[in-house]
């Protein structure tokens, strides 16, 4: 059967140049995909700062819970926090009493924005010796004010450098500068005991180096600390790669089988395609004497050919399109750029094999039908598809119908953001595959709808009219992709929007400040700011997240000192005014999903995994424009990476000029330019979308222009009996206009009630 | 002599109730083995349908075929199909080839499909006899109708089948080329004793059978032996007044 298909393959290129090109496109997006997930998968960041230090001990990333299921199953679960967590430097002792260790090196690490916009991370130069980092020229840093900087800086000993600091704006000396710089951060040494106090977290550190190699896993406590050897040894310095890794095995793993379903979907309408334009060769070939397991096999062995030779020649252009992502993920700080791309033979083989299985599904799926063509239709004239919706089909449409219809409804239970993330993309896709199943049905329906419209026009429409209601399941193959292109980019264009739209009209609504300053201001800029004439109020901000159990929740760490006067959070109950260090305000939505309320205490993890209990003081409404938890701002600062943040001003009667004039180095900022920015998600949607929808793009023309070159003899005929060159691309036009209002509508629907359901508040 | 073919009293119904329409009515006939039949009928006479229960294309709705010693009635799809492939040829009217064929691929589909082996010898016998003779490398568009109706010819012969149908096999062709295509059917069937049957609408093409059948309105209402274009022509003329 191989041979004779291959032969039908060498006559009919044209035919399914189309499923070609799609299956093509289609490989080389799952291997791009699939390089992604596996860097995802496997990926190691190589260390940098902590290069020459054999082991590294430092914070565990993870918050753990262990949750006991039925029958006695117990299962264990582990998140990533937002900081670092800090060790005790009391570890050091612990650590030179085990056997062969030699040497210990105690490790701040603190961020240092330094005038002129670049960013630096502050150590301590005892703990040069991790890189380790020598000396050029100069001397090692002794005085409060004298730094050394790297090779990288540019700079020379004797120059001024401005910087913020956690502890506030200074002006340092350099006195030294060094041999080496690292590929993705600068580095900038100060004094140890300055290091230390800088860092403003007496009796902590980051990390300890341990020299030399040796086994210290008896100092590993879960939760706490871990220690790292080897190629590990980033994973310690780059925490924040982790998340990216996690977070390209999710889009990985979700571009890829969105660009394998579009495949399917689209295949299965080429070859449906195909296999109507070849009825009557099929017919013959029954006649004749082919079983309909034997044309199964042909149309199978067809399917499996166009797919080997598009699948090797995709994965190859997969490898570029992977490289391609990462850049753009990394452009888009999506990714760090110390996570460098596993190559491996796997995602092309994997690729190869998806296609080649996504494409034998679908000749599979139209050679049902091919099967079903008796041979009597090779005997009479031309045969009319058949017009009738076979009834597993039907049954199939209806029953994914009824999941799409449950999933929206369970949607609509759903409040937040991260649990309908996910299943808005699922609820979008299952509607989108109950359209293309219930394809005939949903456009006789549309053709029936939109008739009396296009019979307006005397001749092409009133043609158009009778070819799309002849023709409903050769309208529908072009259909169902336009919908899944239309309605998922719909959705994934606007769930971000949405959920932006929403959290900026509330971070607007509920801002009372004149003026918005940052971005990375201490403080002590804030306290200088304070003792202005004129300025009534002023509020410190910083965002991180924080975890009640293992679920995330965006939460804000306020001054409560004239807070009214700068932001309304919209408090329903409870008041905003005894925010300290033991209290937490939380918004309606975190309230109810947390079953708490005023008075209540509640167990919650910080950023970097110092677990407090909170007394609740407030429930307010704002919670998505301000975040799901409001900290006192002194708690947060203390637990997390970079503590200087944005300042809420009320100065009503300060000029603009005035006031950015009061903090040297500070933008004035508005709030909406602040909410924008915390957004750098989408944009990463946004170029797996375009991957997406260009492919779905290339698919429909083509199986446009297959649905349009099977019917020239139709069109020649046209021609003959009298209708103008005009009138018959008017009618290709018209037909063309009608599948694309009809997808339209049908793929807006469908987000429009995904949207709805999920749109939370 | 044997009987290749043998109806018994077969009905076929299309539609349900109502709508229901009778294509053959009781329909009985023996076709012998080595004859050349030719089935006639006005338009809606029911001989398509009565050659598709017959060839075991199309299932009748009650009543026996029997193909040689081989009852139909109540064989699958699949077996139908096998049936066909080892004992049964066909002719159509026209889309008879495989477009990405040549015409030797074509003639030997049938013997593919059975996963059979090709006899050299036989091969090349049907090949003279059909004129096909340095054409067997061409593809079916590089053909005239008239020799894309031979290589059909030679195809449904490959299987040295029981009985070869033709389903209008001269309906496409010009009056010159459907008189060389049905000398060559005449031929097969003298030289070979191949059975032949073969619906047609043609006085001119009937004329060429040993027996001449004539349906009207679902059943068989008239036999002609050793038949000439006018007699056919006239009685035609006769049934197509009744109706």
């Amino acid at each position: 059967m191989m041979g004779f298909a291959l032969k039908t393959l060498r006559h009919r290129k044209a035919a399914f140049a189309g499923a070609f090109v799609t299956l093509l496109c289609a490989a080389a997006l799952v291997t791009g995909c699939g390089m992604l997930l596996e860097t995802g998968l496997r990926g190691n960041v190589a260390p940098e700062r902590y290069a020459g230090t054999p082991v590294v001990v430092a914070g565990d990333q993870y918050v753990h819970q262990t949750i006991v299921k039925k029958k006695g199953k117990k299962k264990h679960k582990a998140k990533q926090i937002a900081e670092r967590r800090w060790i005790p430097a009391s570890l050091a002792d612990e650590l030179r009493k085990l056997p062969g260790v030699q040497k210990v090196v105690a490790e701040v690490t603190f961020p240092v924005h330094e005038d002129g916009g670049r960013e630096a991370l502050g150590h301590g130069w005892d703990s040069a010796a991790l890189t380790p980092f020598t000396l050029a020229t100069g001397r090692a840093p002794k005085a409060a004010d004298e730094v050394v900087v790297d090779a990288a800086s540019g700079q020379r000993v004797g120059t001024r450098l401005k910087a913020q600091t956690p502890a506030g704006p200074a002006t340092y000396r350099v006195v030294g500068v060094t041999r080496q710089h690292l590929s993705s951060q600068h580095t900038l040494f100060f004094s140890s005991a300055q290091a230390a106090r800088l860092a403003g977290r007496p009796g902590q550190v980051t990390a300890l180096g341990v020299f030399p190699q040796v086994d210290v896993t008896k100092i590993e406590r879960s939760g706490e600390v871990v220690a790292y050897s080897g190629d590990e040894r980033g994973k310690a310095e780059f925490f924040d790669a982790e998340q990216a890794r996690i977070k390209l095995i999710s889009l990985g793993g979700a571009l890829g089988g969105t660009a394998l379903l579009v495949a399917v979907l689209v295949v299965v309408g080429t070859f449906a395609l195909s296999v109507q334009q070849r009825q009557r060769e099929i017919a013959l070939l029954r006649a004749v004497a082919a079983t309909p397991k034997q044309l199964r096999k042909l149309l199978g062995g067809e399917a499996l050919l166009v797919a080997a030779v598009a699948s090797v020649c995709g994965a190859g252009a997969g490898l570029g399109v992977g490289f391609w992502l990462r850049s753009k993920f990394v452009e888009l700080g999506a990714m760090p750029e110390q996570l460098k791309l596993v190559v491996s033979p796997f995602p092309a083989a994997a690729a190869v094999l998806a296609t080649l299985v996504a494409a034998w599904a679908a000749a599979r799926l139209s050679a049902r039908r091919a099967a079903r063509i008796r041979p009597v239709e090779a005997l009479g004239e031309a045969a009319m598809p058949a017009a009738r919706l076979p009834w597993p089909r039907l049954l199939a449409g209806v029953l994914v119908t009824a999941g799409a219809v449950t999933l929206t409804l369970v949607l609509s239970t759903l409040t937040t953001e991260a649990a309908s993330g996910p299943l808005t993309m699922v609820t979008a896709l299952l509607w989108t595959v109950a359209v293309s199943v219930l394809g005939p049905l949903v456009v006789r329906a549309a053709v029936t709808l939109l008739g009396p419209a296009l019979r307006t026009s005397r001749t092409s429409g009133y043609l158009a009219a009778a070819n799309l209601r002849a023709r409903a399941r050769r309208l529908a193959s072009v259909v169902a992709p336009l919908t899944l292109m239309i309605g998922v980019t719909c959705t994934i264009l606007f769930v971000p929007t949405t959920m932006g739209h929403a959290a900026r009209a509330e971070a607007e609504a509920g801002n009372r400040a004149d003026y918005v300053l940052g971005p990375h201001l201490s403080s002590v800029s804030a306290a200088r700011l304070r003792e202005r004439t004129g300025v009534t109020a002023v509020t410190e901000v910083l965002h991180t997240s924080v975890r009640v159990g293992l679920t995330k929740y965006g939460a804000q760490g306020v001054t409560s000192q004239g807070l009214a006067r700068t932001s309304d959070l919209g408090v329903r109950s409870g008041s905003l005014d005894r925010l300290g260090p033991d209290t937490v305000a939380v918004s309606e939505g975190a309230a109810d999903r947390l079953h708490v309320a005023v008075g209540e205490r509640m167990a919650l993890t910080l950023g970097d995994g110092t677990p407090v209990r909170l007394r609740v003081i407030a429930v307010y409404a704002r919670g998505l424009g301000f975040g799901e938890l409001t900290l006192d701002h002194g708690l947060m600062a203390r637990h997390v990476d970079d503590p200087t943040g944005t300042l809420l001003v009320a100065a009503p009667g300060l000029s603009r000029t005035d006031v950015a004039a009061a903090v040297p180095g500070a933008s004035v900022l508005d709030r909406a330019q602040a909410v924008a920015a915390a957004a750098p998600d989408a944009e990463v949607n946004y170029v797996a979308m375009g991957l997406i929808i260009a492919f779905t793009a290339i698919a429909v023309v083509n199986t446009l222009a297959m649905s349009i070159s099977d019917r020239t003899r139709e069109l020649a005929l046209l021609r003959l009996v009298g209708t103008t060159r005009r009138q018959i691309l008017r009618m290709l036009r018209l037909e063309t206009l009608t599948a694309l209002v009809i997808a339209a509508v049908l793929g807006t629907a469908l987000s429009v009630i995904t949207l709805r359901r999920s749109a939370p508040g | 002599m044997t009987d290749a073919v043998q109806l018994e009293a077969v009905s076929k119904v299309y539609g349900k109730g109502q709508g229901a329409v009778a294509a053959l009515r009781e329909v009985s006939v023996r076709i012998p083995t080595g004859s050349f039949t030719a089935v006639m009928g006005p338009s809606g006479s029911g001989k398509s349908t009565f050659l598709h229960c017959a060839a075991g294309l199309d299932t009748p709705s009650s009543g026996s075929v029997r193909l040689g010693d081989t009852e139909l009635a109540g064989m699958d799809e699949t077996r139908l199909t096998k049936l066909r492939r080892r004992r049964v040829g066909f002719v159509f009217q026209s889309f008879n080839l495989v477009p990405s064929l040549n015409v030797l691929e074509n003639i030997t589909l049938p013997m593919r499909l059975a996963n059979a082996r090709v006899e050299r010898a036989w091969l090349d016998e049907i090949v003279v006899r059909v004129g096909l003779t340095g054409r067997v490398g061409h593809r079916p568009a590089q053909l005239s109708g008239g020799q894309q109706q031979r290589v059909a010819i030679a195809r449904a012969l490959v299987t040295r089948p029981e009985v070869v149908f033709g389903d209008e096999p001269t309906g496409a062709l010009d009056t010159v080329t459907a008189r060389e295509v049905l000398t060559l059917l005449r031929d097969v069937t003298d030289a070979m004793g191949q059975t032949v049957v073969m619906v047609t609408h043609d006085p001119m093409a009937a004329s060429y059978a040993d027996t001449v059948l004539f349906l009207a309105d679902g059943r068989i209402v008239d036999a002609m032996t050793d038949p000439t274009a006018d007699r056919v022509a006239e009685r035609m003329t006769r049934l197509g007044a009744w109706t």
